[in-house]
């Protein structure tokens, strides 16, 4: 099955997308992320207001037998997390790009965003 | 050295994706771990568990040989009957966990994935110390085994063959034809459903009986099932995986295995479990059920008011229960039924309660 890519975001090459917008990005993960896993069962996210490093473990994700840390993209303050997770998890099963996001950072530093993959990069890479 | 099933290409070609395991390569999942896991559940599922071991045992002095190396007394279990049990240290500690068939003149002893040799050898030591007159011979690479489990097992299976499934009993085990095929079925499994396990020789196209099988159980919902929900399927039912429950060193009394012992018959690590069972004060295997959300892992560190109690040895989020559970060694003042507990995930404490095994019941999805 194709997995899909949307033209509208950015992405790295540990299967995460960014969502650019002015001040703050918006994270999640792939479709193709989420079909690797299958069945997400449990998502650990991190608290509102701590600050983060770009590399830095920013949230958790299980599914039943596997345990994949996800490294945030890019250095900021966490400012929302998806509360709906902690009851449903499986959201990023289905909606990996809209309800099934991730966490809400405000940027630290905007260059980082250069070393972003586009979706062309990021297609190439899960072909 | 990776080894493959003799059905690997099978498996690619319904899409599974493929795990390592005790040095084979074998299917994890092929749909998703979860449905998979409910289906056998409910309906009906189709397991290739080649990756365990096959041994024969026959001459004169086989039953002695089982007898001796195991903590079952061989002379108790009749002919066509299978018994699980386990091989010993000296000191007590667990080798292996077991599954041997009464087969006539012959045993046949189902040790688990990658345990062939060293059974073989340990087994043949045994005889040899003892002067008793017995063949062990290692034949895992010659057979397949399917592993058919679920409410619909039976049913999906006597479409292929003449003889009456019904009469084969909880462990019984016999030759009979599946599909104009001779196998080795047992009325055994490890997911804690009503299902049977063969043991097909690799000369018999085992390839074309589980295609056949597959076909014959479409009308119950069969599909096949990886190693994933194998996993989570015998952990609801407190069943041990010996590179989880056994490693490091555990005996059978604190495997919580004292059901499958049978004192009446010498064998190899007795005598340390009978000053164990003195001594008393051993950690023991208890199950342990979250009431936070958390998921418990292999590792994980089990605590009371900050002091370590215990380490879980299998963890996962249960697809039945949908909760965290457990199985854990703990120290004996602190498992009693109720008992609550902290099980630190990633630093974290999650709050456990012990509960009696299994953690889901018979017939949950008739009950349900």
């Amino acid at each position: 099955m194709v997995k899909e890519i949307r033209d509208d975001l950015k992405y790295t090459d540990s299967h995460e997308w960014i969502k650019v917008e002015e001040e703050k990005v918006i994270i999640g993960i792939t479709d193709h992320a989420q079909s690797e896993l299958t069945d997400i069962v449990f998502a650990e996210l991190p608290v509102i207001g701590k600050e983060i490093k770009k590399g830095d473990e920013l949230c958790v994700v299980e599914s039943v037998k596997s345990v994949s840390e996800i490294n945030s993209p890019i250095s900021g303050k966490i400012i929302n997390v998806n509360e709906k997770l902690e009851d449903n998890p499986e959201i990023i099963n289905k909606k990996p790009y809209d309800e099934g996001w991730l966490v809400e950072i405000k940027i630290a530093n905007i260059k980082e965003i250069n070393d972003l993959l586009e979706p062309e990069e990021y297609k190439k890479l899960i072909e | 050295m990776i080894v493959k099933s003799p059905l690997h290409d099978i498996h690619e070609k319904l899409g599974a994706k493929f795990t390592e395991f005790s040095g084979f390569k074998m299917p994890i999942y092929y749909s998703s771990i979860k449905n998979e896991h409910i289906t056998v559940r409910k309906k009906v599922g189709l397991f290739d568990v080649s990756h365990m071991s096959n041994i024969w045992i026959f001459g004169e002095d086989a039953e002695k040989l089982i007898s001796l190396s195991t903590i079952e007394d061989a002379s108790k279990i009749k002919n066509e009957m299978s018994q699980y049990t386990a091989i010993l240290r000296e000191d007590g500690t667990i080798i292996d966990d077991i599954i041997f068939m009464h087969l006539n003149d012959k045993y046949m002893m189902i040790p688990n994935a990658g345990m062939s040799e060293k059974i073989t050898q340990w087994l043949r030591n045994i005889a040899k110390e003892n002067n008793l007159a017995v063949n062990v011979n290692d034949v895992s690479r010659d057979y397949t085994i399917l592993a058919i489990q679920g409410p619909e097992s039976r049913n999906t299976l006597q479409k292929l063959t003449d003889t009456d499934l019904n009469k084969i009993g909880f462990f019984g085990c016999s030759y009979i034809e599946i599909a104009g095929r001779e196998c080795i079925i047992s009325h055994t499994g490890y997911t804690g459903e009503l299902g049977f396990e063969l043991q097909i020789n690799n000369k018999e196209h085992p390839e074309s009986l589980f295609n056949k099988i597959i076909l014959e159980g479409n009308e119950y919902n069969i599909i096949p099932i990886g190693l994933g929900a194998r996993d989570t399927l015998r952990l609801e039912k407190s069943f041990l995986l010996a590179g989880n429950e056994f490693k490091g060193g555990r005996t059978p009394l604190e495997a919580l295995l004292n059901w499958a012992i049978n004192w009446d018959h010498d064998f190899i690590g007795k005598e340390s479990l009978i000053k164990q069972k003195e001594i008393g004060n051993y950690e023991r295997l208890t199950n342990l059920i979250c009431l936070e959300n958390g998921i418990p892992r292999n590792g994980c560190e089990v605590q009371k008011d900050g002091l370590k109690v215990g380490i879980v040895t299998s963890g996962t989020l249960s697809p039945c229960l949908n909760k965290g559970i457990a199985m854990a060694y703990i120290k004996p003042e602190y498992r009693e039924t109720h008992n609550v507990l902290d099980i630190i995930i990633r630093g974290k404490k999650i709050k456990a309660k012990v509960t009696k095994p299994p953690f889901v019941k018979k017939d949950w999805a008739i009950l349900k």
